[in-house]
């Protein structure tokens, strides 16, 4: 390992590993900078200019995401040119956006950190822009949206898909105040590389790119988040159910960082939850009657009948005459009580998951 | 896995073999793309030139069931070259005499002749892998599927010992377990052979423990893995089923056969949360609450027992899984204690299991996941298993030499079959069918075909044709598909409609250890419709 640096942030002296940002250096000693374009999973681009900051010797500000840490680094993030810098970047940024009836940046339902930051700084109030950015054509996709008016350009999204996702299926295009996200001759996503992994909606900083089935401009605590575990495959990623009214509404990725999978999902994670509140759902117990037909019981009926008709098997072939088949998709705990019910029950080993592997 | 997927993103090497990690563990593929963001290296074998393969530094494109020849071979040039980690060798494996021996027959020639794979590519990966330090091997179905599955990692194994690349972060021994909970349903003793807790049924002391915990005895014969359990329908020693959450009919080999046995059973139970096919066999249909109705836990890939939490009521009168349970055991007459919670069933569990003795839901709700081992509550978890010295002390390595698949080719039927998965899909399917997303991608089921063998047949991109094989035929459109070679076929094994199911097609003999069956590889023919 590399020795350790020390850098010096307004005045305080912090210790650093050489390779780190000094943004990284402050937000793990708790010293808030604001910041647009940066991810820690991406590469920094240094692009959106929220997090510059002033650094001994340089003549101009510099972006803090981008800005690897030397020896006795000096750094300082607050001073009345850093101030009037992020007034007027702000206001820039917030002349170009959708703002509700009090002139902030809309609320949307992922959160949008556009308006985070203008209810908690002063910024300079400018003229309206209406950047004439391209909107995106039909895309029959179902699941990813792009709306150019909360789009601040921070390329996020093409970033994620990039480096991340590794498809390039998004990218940034045109020029100056058209400059928009597009896919290659405006094609949907369908016919593209993408993988509707719906990374490029999770990075989005304001809601520009949104999950098309979900309500998009809820205040937040609308909308209740609960922590679970991935019922695909193995990898286990945390997801967190957005609920509304007894309704999962859109499923999130907890911040990266904190979990298994860093902040990412995939499409089957993310997207492909329609199966919770399907028509098809098994409803009702069922005992097939002596028309060959499956007919409604209750519970009671029916927990009897299954326990009589296993007992009856044991009864007259033997306990090894049972198969018990567990589900490698059903919890631990359903599982321990499966292989309970033929041991101890039953009297017989046979019982094994869907393990192919 | 013995190392956890965070280590991933920081290993410098990346051998995938069988794995089509792209689609099947799409976040763990986002991982290995980070690594290779960094300047990692990756090598791939695979008899199909999956989108991993195209990021690869080789793509090792080995005949279908040829996997002990390529794997031995890698070994055979670290030994012969003297790659191996001498000290590791010495200190820490067993068996190295007879395991050399017998590598040294499997030449990189030799292996070519019989993979497909250039000498000269198995040399280069042997000479990066056992050279680099934080170099990790990543398999899943590819090399379990078949009924030399156990053999495969049995191979693979060796190659990690000998190197030493055990107990090092970001390298290891990683296979990627297929389903949400494959992983912990079997810790928790859903398994012919393991009680709960990763304890052999064999172990009197670990019997006696849960013979005490449940007031009953527990037989001390093995029970039937679920190949056996489906043969046993199949020839009439099997009775009686109870079937939960998995759509065998689906997902089991030679489903005509397991259709015709299903139907002879006296009596089946079947608990789930869809109409699924297998549920047409039931006698009792049970309907269930869905992961995102009830609390439990899940333990993924790299033995992390995570939270499943209740965000929304199930459908109807459906109940959660854990609560039919428990009152089936009491419909019975067996005294279920009254659990009120999943949190409870765990606790019972994790008392009598050393490895998991320092889980509970209260931890969990706190920490976030934990990785077993963890034996006390004090206990952080073992994200990187074997790190100082091998947990049994010594690794044996096991001399295994090549057996061909069990359905060889033939002029009646020429091509080797095999399946896997899609992006899109999950399995049987029951869910993501009913999402729009997966089927605007994949809507019907299809069989991937080289250009080459599709021109032979005379039909094109999309026409409709029936593939034969010794147990079924199906009639599904053809993609033809660069990624598969001339005298090889693919198919996804997800349900699209009861007729075209994939494995109507397979074969049901299973691995002799595991029982795990030979998806990877079966003979079929292809026909042109009206022809
Ligand atoms: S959904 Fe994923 S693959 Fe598709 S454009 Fe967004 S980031 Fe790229
Ligand atoms: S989100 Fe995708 S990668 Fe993650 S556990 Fe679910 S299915 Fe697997
Ligand atoms: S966060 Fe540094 S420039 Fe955007």
């Amino acid at each position: 390992m590399a020795d350790t640096l020390t850098i010096h942030i307004d005045g305080q002296a912090l210790t650093a590993q050489p390779g780190e940002s000094v943004l990284q250096v402050a937000k793990r000693n708790h010293i808030a900078i604001p910041t647009l374009c940066h991810d820690e999973r991406l590469d920094a681009a240094g692009c959106c200019r929220a997090c510059l900051v002033e650094i001994d010797g340089q003549r101009r500000l510099q972006p803090s995401c981008n800005w690897p840490v030397s020896q006795d680094l000096r750094v300082s993030t607050r001073s009345p040119r850093i101030e009037r810098h992020r007034a007027t970047l702000l206001g820039l940024y917030v002349a170009d956006h959708r703002l509700d009836q009090d002139g902030l940046p809309v609320h949307t339902t992922q959160g949008n950190e556009l308006r985070t930051w203008a209810e908690t700084t002063d910024f300079k109030r400018l003229l309206a822009i209406d950047s004439p950015r391209h909107p995106r054509g039909v895309d029959a996709n179902p699941y990813v949206a792009y709306d150019p008016d909360l789009c601040i350009l921070c390329a996020r999204c093409t970033r994620y898909c990039d480096e991340i996702e590794a498809v390039s299926a998004i990218q940034l295009a045109w020029r100056g105040a058209e400059t928009s996200i597009a896919t290659a001759g405006g094609r949907g996503l369908l016919d593209t590389t993408c993988e509707l992994c719906g990374g490029c909606v999770d990075v989005c900083p304001t809601g520009a790119m949104h999950a098309k089935q979900a309500p998009r401009f809820e205040k937040p605590g609308a909308v209740q988040k609960v922590r679970s575990t991935c019922n695909f495959c193995g990898v286990g990623c945390q997801l967190d159910l957005n609920v509304q009214d007894g309704k999962i509404i859109q499923v999130t990725a907890p911040p990266p960082g904190e979990t298994v999978n860093d902040g990412n999902l995939c499409v089957k994670g993310r997207f492909a939850y329609g199966f919770v509140h399907h028509e098809d759902r098994l409803r009702q117990p069922q005992i097939r009657g002596a028309d060959g037909e499956l007919h409604d019981a209750t519970w009671d009926e029916a927990l009897h009948y299954a326990a009589k008709g296993l007992l009856g098997v044991r009864d007259r072939h033997g306990p090894n005459a049972l198969g018990f088949v567990s589900s490698s998709r059903c919890t631990n705990e359903e599982n321990y009580l499966v292989q309970k019910l033929a041991r101890a029950v039953f009297q017989t080993n046979n019982v094994h998951q869907c393990a192919a592997t | 896995m013995t190392n956890s997927v965070p280590e991933i993103r920081d290993c410098d090497l990346m051998f995938v073999i069988g794995s089509n990690t792209t689609e099947a563990h799409p976040v763990i593929a986002m991982e290995m793309k980070r690594a290779l963001h960094r300047g990692a290296r990756l090598f791939v074998a695979d008899p199909r030139a999956i989108w991993l393969t195209q990021m690869a530094e080789q793509h090792l494109q080995h005949r279908p069931g040829t996997d002990v020849w390529l794997i031995n071979a890698l070994a055979h040039v670290i030994v012969a070259e003297g790659l191996y980690d001498k000290a590791y060798v010495e200190q820490y494996t067993e068996n190295f005499e007879e395991f050399s021996a017998l590598v040294a027959d499997y030449s990189p020639e030799r292996s070519e002749a019989i993979t497909g794979v250039p000498a000269e590519q198995i040399r280069q990966l042997a000479r990066a892998y056992a050279t680099t330090k934080k170099a990790a091997i990543f398999y899943t179905l590819g090399i379990t599927e078949h009924t030399h599955g156990t053999d495969n990692v049995f191979a693979l194994a060796n190659l990690v010992a000998i190197t030493g690349h055990l107990g090092v972060r970001s390298a290891g021994l990683n296979p990627l377990r297929g389903q949400n909970n494959v992983q912990g349903a079997g810790d928790v003793g859903a398994h012919p052979d393991n009680l709960p807790g990763v304890q052999k049924v064999a172990d009197a002391g670990a019997r006696a423990r849960f013979e005490a915990e449940w007031g009953a005895a527990i037989p001390t014969e093995r029970g039937l893995n679920l190949n056996e359990i489906m043969h046993g329908i199949e020839d009439g020693s099997i009775r009686g089923l109870f079937v939960m959450g998995e759509d065998i009919v689906v997902s089991e080999p030679n489903a005509a056969r397991l259709e015709r046995g299903l139907n002879e059973l006296e009596f089946v139970v079947v608990q789930e949360i869809f109409p699924s096919e297998t549920a047409r066999f039931a006698h009792v249909v049970l309907p269930a609450a869905c992961f995102a109705e009830k609390d439990g836990t899940f333990t993924n890939t790299d033995r992390r027992v995570q939270r499943v939490r209740r965000a929304v009521p199930p459908p109807g009168q459906a109940r959660p899984d854990w609560e039919i349970l428990a009152d089936l055991a009491r419909a019975c007459g067996y005294p279920m204690p009254a659990y009120a919670t999943p949190a409870d069933i765990w606790a019972e569990m994790a008392r009598q299991s050393p490895k998991l003795a320092g889980i509970s839901h209260e931890r969990l709700d706190r920490d976030g996941g934990l990785l077993w081992p963890c034996p006390s509550p004090e206990h952080g978890g073992t994200p990187t298993l074997h790190v100082g010295a091998p947990m049994r002390g010594k690794v044996l390595l096991h001399a295994v030499a090549y057996r061909p698949p069990v359905e060889p080719t033939s002029a009646e039927y020429p091509l080797v079959l095999s399946t896997g998965r899609v992006l899109y899909h999950y399995n049987a399917g029951n869910q993501t069918r009913r999402d729009r997303g997966p089927n605007m991608k994949f809507s019907s089921n299809f069989v991937e075909m080289s250009r080459r063998d599709a021109k032979d047949l005379g039909v094109a991109d999309g026409e409709l044709v029936r593939v034969v094989s010794r147990r079924g035929q199906v009639e599904v459109p053809v993609l033809v598909s660069p990624r598969v070679r001339h005298g090889l076929v693919w198919m996804p094994m997800h349900n699209f409609a009861t007729a075209t199911r994939t494995n109507l097609l397979t074969i049901d003999k299973g691995d002799p250890i595991t029982g795990t069956a030979e998806y990877k590889v079966c003979a079929v023919r292809v026909e042109r419709l009206g022809a």
